[in-house]
């Protein structure tokens, strides 16, 4: 696990566009085959989402050739509510960038099986060939998507209540009435997260720094869901200064230094591509 | 230069939202169509997004603007018929293909007082019609003839007359057909008509019979306007509360704002103390107080150079001939309800109490001639909501006359100075000739406003009185995509009506 520490929100969201720009751009994605890229909701990811949007009106990066998948959904909010994660997902990102509509997938909330709504999610995953690299941020209680404290690390897409901590934390959305607030969501599961062949987390803010340290400073538990990124073979998790109160010297030290070591790895590979020497292909897994 | 899916993007650009705001957001269209898009929904349950993409380089994009009073542009006068339909129908088409430059894509061409005989056949010509590449005629407003004639301004005397026989006496001169329902009105009005048609009368509440035909005009769609008018506070009010929408050219040709008695001009902030049941019987009472014409005439001037809104007799200071007080003492239940109005009072601050009817809309002609900027921000602040902005133009508007002097008629001649119109060689006024556009820069500096709030005026507020608020002056999913780009000083960029620009500014 590589955890990469900016000094503030909006240098962390340019710091993971230009990642996934240049990911997106080192697949050269064609039609026949689209990079497929996992996407999450909330506050922590719309500076992220300005900086994709900046790259793509600069014509640094194009969204054409993207497939995406949304984290959740809650349940039996229309979809064009406020607050709904279509409305955010709509406002925050996809009319402003080149993403053909047909290639965005996002839970149905309103559908009328859920349980089968959440099988061919995960069947669609499947069929494009897996989940390339998902893009995701924690709650308070280190919860990843919807999956509350308390889930099943190998879980999949599939209905969850939501925890009481988060529906008083989306309350401030609804009017502040906790009875406005859906109680159920759609989300894809740890397990699903897992899958994927890399994970982006990005943590800002010093409400979420307890929830990361027992992520990435404690064992994996299912109290604290984001754990289970400790058996990911390519996880990066990028936070800002605020986030890292929580951790321990040694390991914000520790973890400083390894950016320092991958820029220089980065470095010589690229040196090496330059003078033709051949690239071992497939590479999975951080440097570290 | 169309789009290959038909649907077109605005970015990079502010709308006004219903509020007045201003914020920054997309607009999606669809040009074939010619409506507004749910941008969101096209994109997830269309699955399209838009081909074209429209840099608007920081501009404003709002909805065209409507114009509800205006007498003729472009050398061409609504309420002139030659005997030849052929002509008044190319002259009509002429103003609604020239006037988008001015940012109108819909108007509502007003007829001064006309010999009796006309108005059948001048309103059946004024059918809606969306024209291709020009602005759309919503209707008519028939500004006459049941108009006081102590306010009568241009209007020619010996055309007034009172409704006698109320409802009656309405279709006696401006046809039954044409104040046919609302439905059967658009049916009979031919291939070329739109769905959305729209009628307004303006008429002095006081005059015999027409404040007992207003129900009556008012249930078949008409929006009933009060003008030209010496109506006392409870008459103007009871004409309100039968369903009057809308005040003509607030200020003018109406009584000065009295403080004992408002009149019509205090309809704006009507007090929730006075709204109490009002019976049939005590109006009948008041009207029947009024005398036709109380006020003396004070140097009378030729009125036909004069502006169609501005008054040509001086209304004396005590202007609200029948005083409130004497009045209600002579109609007893009046004082009877008003005590028993309101009982509670209540603690919510902010809250104000509810009344029992809905303020009337009102006019306001925005050149600095026809009411003072201190007028203008007094009613605003009063009824923001209420404002309507309007040019209340004559034919010779038309904004790339060169400044001078010109012909008009009967071989007189016209000197133009900007916005202002005067006889050569007098300091007589000879009407409005504002467009629309100066009219919402002008309000934005004469209130204070933001130019969004301005545009709400000649935008959303029209559109709302009118009741066409769903295709009409406003961006809601489905309206129609008749749009002005302004820059942010408001000076029209181009034009589109139905989702085709039909002007823009050369380079």
């Amino acid at each position: 696990m590589r955890l990469i520490i900016r000094d503030d929100p909006a240098s962390v969201g340019d710091y993971i566009a230009k990642y996934i720009a240049k990911r997106i751009n080192a697949f050269k994605p064609t039609p026949e085959k689209p990079f497929v890229l996992g996407l999450p909701t909330g506050s922590s990811p719309i500076p992220t989402y300005k900086h994709l949007i900046q790259l793509v009106k600069d014509g640094k990066l194009s969204f054409k050739n993207v497939v995406t998948f949304n984290m959740d959904e809650y349940v039996g909010l229309p979809k064009d509510h406020p607050e709904s994660y279509h409305t955010f997902m709509f406002r925050e990102f996809f009319s402003h960038v080149d993403i053909d509509p047909g290639n965005v997938n996002i839970l149905d909330g309103n559908a009328r099986d859920l349980i089968g709504e959440c099988k061919r999610y995960e069947a669609k995953i499947k069929a494009l060939g897996g989940i390339e690299l998902f893009l995701g941020g924690i709650g308070e209680d280190g919860h990843i998507a919807f999956n509350e404290p308390g889930s099943s690390l190998a879980s999949r897409t599939r209905i969850k209540t939501l925890a009481y901590d988060t529906i008083l934390a989306n309350a401030r959305f609804f009017n502040n009435d906790i009875a406005l607030v859906p109680r159920m969501a759609l989300t894809v599961g740890v397990g699903t997260v897992l899958e994927s062949r890399e994970v982006v987390v990005v943590v800002t803010g010093q409400r979420k720094s307890l929830a990361l340290s027992k992520a990435i400073e404690e064992g994996v538990n299912h109290l604290w869901t984001l754990s289970a990124l400790q058996n990911h073979p390519w996880a990066l998790i990028v936070v800002d200064e605020d986030a890292t109160a929580e951790l321990h010297v040694k390991t914000v030290k520790y973890f400083k230094s390894i950016e320092r070591v991958q820029d220089e790895v980065e470095a010589r590979h690229d040196l090496l591509k330059a003078q033709g020497v051949a690239e071992e292909v497939n590479q999975v897994g951080s440097m570290e | 230069m169309s789009s290959p899916n038909g649907l077109v993007c605005f970015t990079n650009c502010l709308i006004p939202l219903e509020d007045g705001s201003l914020v920054e957001k997309d607009l999606w269209i669809d040009e074939r169509r010619g409506v507004i898009l749910d941008s969101q929904q096209t994109f997830f349950v269309r699955r399209e997004r838009p081909d074209r993409v429209i840099d608007l380089g920081g501009n404003i994009i709002s909805p065209g603007f409507l114009d509800i009073q205006i007498n003729g542009a472009y050398n061409f006068d609504f309420s002139v018929y030659d005997g030849h339909d052929e002509d008044y129908i190319q002259g009509l088409r002429h103003v609604a293909s020239k006037i988008v430059e001015t940012g109108v894509t819909s108007f509502l061409p007003t007829l001064i007082t006309q010999e009796t005989s006309l108005y059948p056949k001048l309103l059946h010509l004024l059918r809606p019609v969306s024209g291709p590449d020009a602005a759309c005629v919503l209707g008519w407003h028939a500004e006459g003839p049941f108009l006081q004639l102590a306010k009568r301004g241009a209007h020619a005397p010996s055309f007034l007359r009172t409704a006698k026989d109320r409802i009656k006496t309405f279709e006696d001169v401006y046809g039954a057909d044409n104040l046919a329902d609302s439905e059967d009105w658009l049916m009979s009005s031919g291939p070329n008509s739109g769905t959305l048609g729209v009628r307004v009368i303006t008429a002095a509440p006081e005059v015999d019979g027409v404040l007992d035909s207003v129900k009556d005009l008012t249930s078949r769609g008409i929006v009933y306007s009060i003008g030209h008018s010496i109506a006392t506070t409870d008459i103007a009010t009871e004409a309100v509360r039968r369903g009057a929408r809308l005040i003509t050219h607030l200020f003018n040709a109406m009584p000065q704002l009295h403080h004992r008695d408002p009149s019509i001009i205090g309809l704006l902030s009507a007090s929730p103390h006075l709204s109490p049941p009002f019976s049939p019987e005590a109006a009948a009472a008041l009207v029947s107080q009024v005398p036709h014409s109380p006020v003396s005439l004070v140097s009378p001037t030729t009125a036909q150079a004069r502006s169609e809104a501005l008054d040509d007799i001086v209304t004396p200071p005590m202007s609200p001939v029948v005083k409130a007080t004497r009045l209600a003492s002579r109609v007893p239940s009046l004082q009877h309800s008003r005590q028993s109005s309101r009982p509670e009072l209540h603690l919510e601050k902010g809250q104000v109490a509810d009344m029992e009817f809905e303020r009337p809309f009102y006019e306001l002609i925005v050149d600095g001639v026809h009411s003072h900027p201190n007028s203008v921000r007094l009613a605003y602040n009063v009824y923001p909501d209420g404002c309507i902005l309007i040019t209340d133009a004559m034919k010779i508007l038309d904004p790339n006359l060169k400044d001078g002097v010109h012909e008009w008629r009967d071989g007189k001649r016209f000197v133009k100075e900007g916005f202002k119109l005067y006889l050569e060689g007098t300091d007589t006024l000879a009407g409005s000739v504002i467009s629309l556009d100066a009219c919402v820069r002008n309000f934005s500096r004469f209130t204070g406003c933001s130019l969004g709030e301005a545009i709400k005026c000649a935008t959303f507020n029209p559109a709302r009185c009118l009741g066409i608020e769903n295709t009409k002056g406003t961006l809601r999913p489905g309206a129609d995509a008749d749009l002005v780009v302004l820059d942010k000083q408001g000076n029209v960029q181009s034009t589109w009506v139905k989702g085709r620009q039909v002007w823009a500014r050369a380079n």
